[in-house]
């Protein structure tokens, strides 16, 4: 068994592209804004023309990995690669779509059967698209990837989660290099995620970001820890909430540090933290 | 819990007598979808506690948990106890609530997709990892295997593991639009079939370490493996790439040969295309055994129960082999000949499958694969 190494950590966010993009304190630089959006990406390809805006954020975060990192598509196409994907609730957007169209017109007395709530999302072209296995599965057709797949719902510690089982494919041979990917949006869902305020932190922050991992010397230990790792605290401080993203963005900053040894992610979501440290 | 009935025992039952779990649906408005009909659960027991927990789905789950308690204790450090289900939904029905006039904020967090799991972690008092697997169809097989990984890797001692999904409005709408569901009964692998119908379930298995715990025992996880298609987003790789590559792996992780498995549960939802490529995978995946090994599928039983189903169905795989008999796939008549397998119909099978390879496929080009060993208590 080996250990894996961080080969290359890409991030977008509201702040921009790059954690170079990050202020140095996200709640000042938000200025009362709740949400700090990102924008659709602009792609080409008839494909992307139905895709919702999370599906592409999964895109151009693996295609900003393999652009910052000067990796060929070909390297990462094939049944050699793993997919994990994360989200606390990108989902949010479609479902809420597929929601408001089924009652953007109640019903009334003389519908006949069939006429009932008929709204402005279409079925067959919307509804595949709230499922969060489609976004990552966009992400998958784009780049031809075929290998070990997962896919994970919750905040950062879900995403530390999507770590240790990369860690673990790797370690036990069953890909030879894994991919993980976290995709958070808001703004479709704003006022909802204000009633939910006990549960996230302000300014919600939009953000892609991807990590690969590959074969190396170190190895993981995968543990609870009670306090959060200071690349926690300074993911938080600097980007703002962005859940599932923040480990990934975390690991992008020990990197800019110059971080090549032992690194430590720590992540938290409802009350419950995980902690994965490369040593 | 199951369209049959509140336990694993009324479950079984239904499947061994080829009864039908599926009914129109009364909970919610159905008249304006082309089919209204599903594998409801007409019977939902108020537990102790339940009305803090609203939700139907996490309602499904504590059902279950009572079922697996009263049958298996878990005795860990509640820190070593870790929750790890598969849901295609989660609790999206909280979602048409928490948008309707006068929406609670309780219920727009009851509608992340991972609530449900949480509600069940704090009932059972587990402290340690509550994951929850997105992958849609196949995310209870997938939650399994991801449970498994972490008993291998010391980070708890207990896992319950499982699926879940509730029927609701938001997923008839959409299996209706998508023109999935058929207006007749559900027929997989047969020449007739025309579609699938939606049920709903949650299943749960305790699992531990071998020989971590004294007391009865279904069976063995021995191998699992999810691949990606990487080709469609709503309909299988027309080839079957990523399911085949899930069933080998899951086969060697295993140690297990075509030669060694005994049964396979097949997904088998009924529609034309899932029914026509899993034959064929498991023709190549078998080989010349494909033909001498009984396949079933329950989705004409219960409904395709979507995040419980490969639960629900490693259960059975299980069961299978204590019990000594193999049920019937319910509506299978006239087998396609494109999906030639030594399909069990008409009625249940005697057989005592020890080995069993269980399939799924979902949303996204989502495929998992378990292989189990059913053991004698």
């Amino acid at each position: 068994m080996t250990g894996t190494t961080v080969e290359g950590v890409a991030v977008l966010t509201g702040w921009g592209q790059g954690i170079q993009a990050l202020p140095a304190d996200a709640t000042r630089a938000a200025a009362g804004r709740a949400v700090i959006p990102l924008g659709r990406p602009a792609l080409e390809g008839e494909r992307f023309r139905r895709a919702t805006r999370e599906c592409l954020l999964g895109v151009a975060a693996v295609d900003a990995l393999l652009r910052e990192h000067r990796i060929s598509r070909e390297v990462i196409t094939g049944s050699a690669t793993a997919l994990i994907y994360v989200t606390g609730g990108a989902y949010g957007a479609s479902n809420h779509a597929w929601v408001v169209a089924d009652t953007a017109r109640p019903a009334e007395p003389d519908d006949r059967p069939g006429e009932r709530r008929r709204g402005s999302v279409s079925g067959t072209l919307h509804f595949p698209y709230t499922a969060p296995s489609v976004m990552s599965g966009e992400v998958a057709i784009e780049f031809g990837l075929t290998g070990p797949y997962g896919i994970l719902i919750g905040g950062a510690a879900a995403t530390v989660d999507g770590l240790w089982q990369a860690t673990v494919l790797l370690e036990a041979g069953r890909c030879e290099r894994a991919l993980v990917l976290a995709v958070e949006t808001f703004e479709d869902c704003a006022e909802l995620y204000a009633r939910g305020r006990w549960l996230v932190r302000r300014p919600l922050v939009e953000a892609a970001a991807c990590v690969l991992l590959t074969p190396g010397g170190l190895r993981t230990r995968y543990d609870a820890p009670r306090a959060p790792s200071a690349l926690e605290t300074r993911v938080r401080t600097r980007a703002g909430e962005t859940l599932a993203c923040a480990p990934l963005i975390a690991l992008a900053l020990a990197r800019e540090d110059g971080a090549t040894g032992p690194v430590g992610v720590t992540g938290e979501w409802r009350g419950r933290r995980a902690g994965l440290y490369w040593h | 819990m199951t369209p049959f009935g509140a336990d694993l025992d009324a479950f079984w039952s239904g499947l061994v007598t080829g009864s039908d779990g599926i009914s129109a649906i009364e909970r919610f408005p159905v008249d304006d979808l082309r089919v209204g009909r599903g594998g409801e659960i007409k019977k939902l027991r108020p537990l102790p506690g339940a009305r803090r927990v609203g939700c139907r789905a996490s309602q499904l789950l504590l059902a279950a948990a009572e079922d697996l308690l009263a049958r298996s204790a878990v005795s860990a450090e509640p820190e070593r106890i870790a929750v790890v289900l598969g849901t295609a939904l989660g609790g999206v029905e909280e979602l048409e609530r928490a948008l309707a006039p006068g929406g609670r904020p309780r219920h727009a967090v009851d509608a992340l997709y991972d609530s449900p799991a949480h509600a069940l972690a704090r009932r059972l008092g587990a402290r340690g990892p509550v994951m929850t697997v997105g992958a849609a169809c196949a995310a209870g097989a997938t939650a399994i295997g991801t449970g498994a990984d972490l008993l291998r890797a010391d980070v708890v001692d207990v896992v319950i593991a499982g699926g879940y999904d509730a029927l609701c409005r938001f997923v008839m709408r959409g299996f209706d639009a998508l023109r999935s569901l058929t207006r007749e009964r559900v027929r997989p692998f047969d020449k007739r079939r025309s579609g699938l119908l939606l049920g709903e379930a949650a299943a749960l298995v305790l699992m531990t370490r071998e020989g971590a715990t004294p007391g009865p025992r279904l069976g063995r996880l021995l191998g699992h493996a999810s691949a990606s298609d990487g080709s469609h987003i709503a309909a299988p790789d027309a080839n079957g790439r990523g399911l085949e590559l899930a069933a080998r792996t899951a086969l060697d992780e295993a140690g297990v040969t075509a030669a060694g498995v005994d049964f396979v549960r097949a997904h088998g939802t009924g529609t034309l295309v899932n029914d026509r490529i899993e034959a064929d995978v498991l023709r190549r995946v078998l080989g010349r055994r494909a033909s001498e090994i009984p396949v079933n599928s329950i989705k004409a039983s219960v409904g395709h129960t979507m995040g419980a189903a490969a639960a629900l169905e490693a259960v059975m795989c299980l069961m299978a082999g204590r019990e000594g008999v193999v049920p019937k796939t319910l509506g299978l008549e006239e087998p396609d000949p494109a999906c030639e397998l030594d399909h069990v119909i008409g009625s249940p099978r005697a057989a005592r499958p020890r080995i069993s390879l269980s399939t799924s496929l979902g949303f996204g080009g989502c495929n998992a694969a378990l292989v189990l060993e059913a053991v004698d208590q």
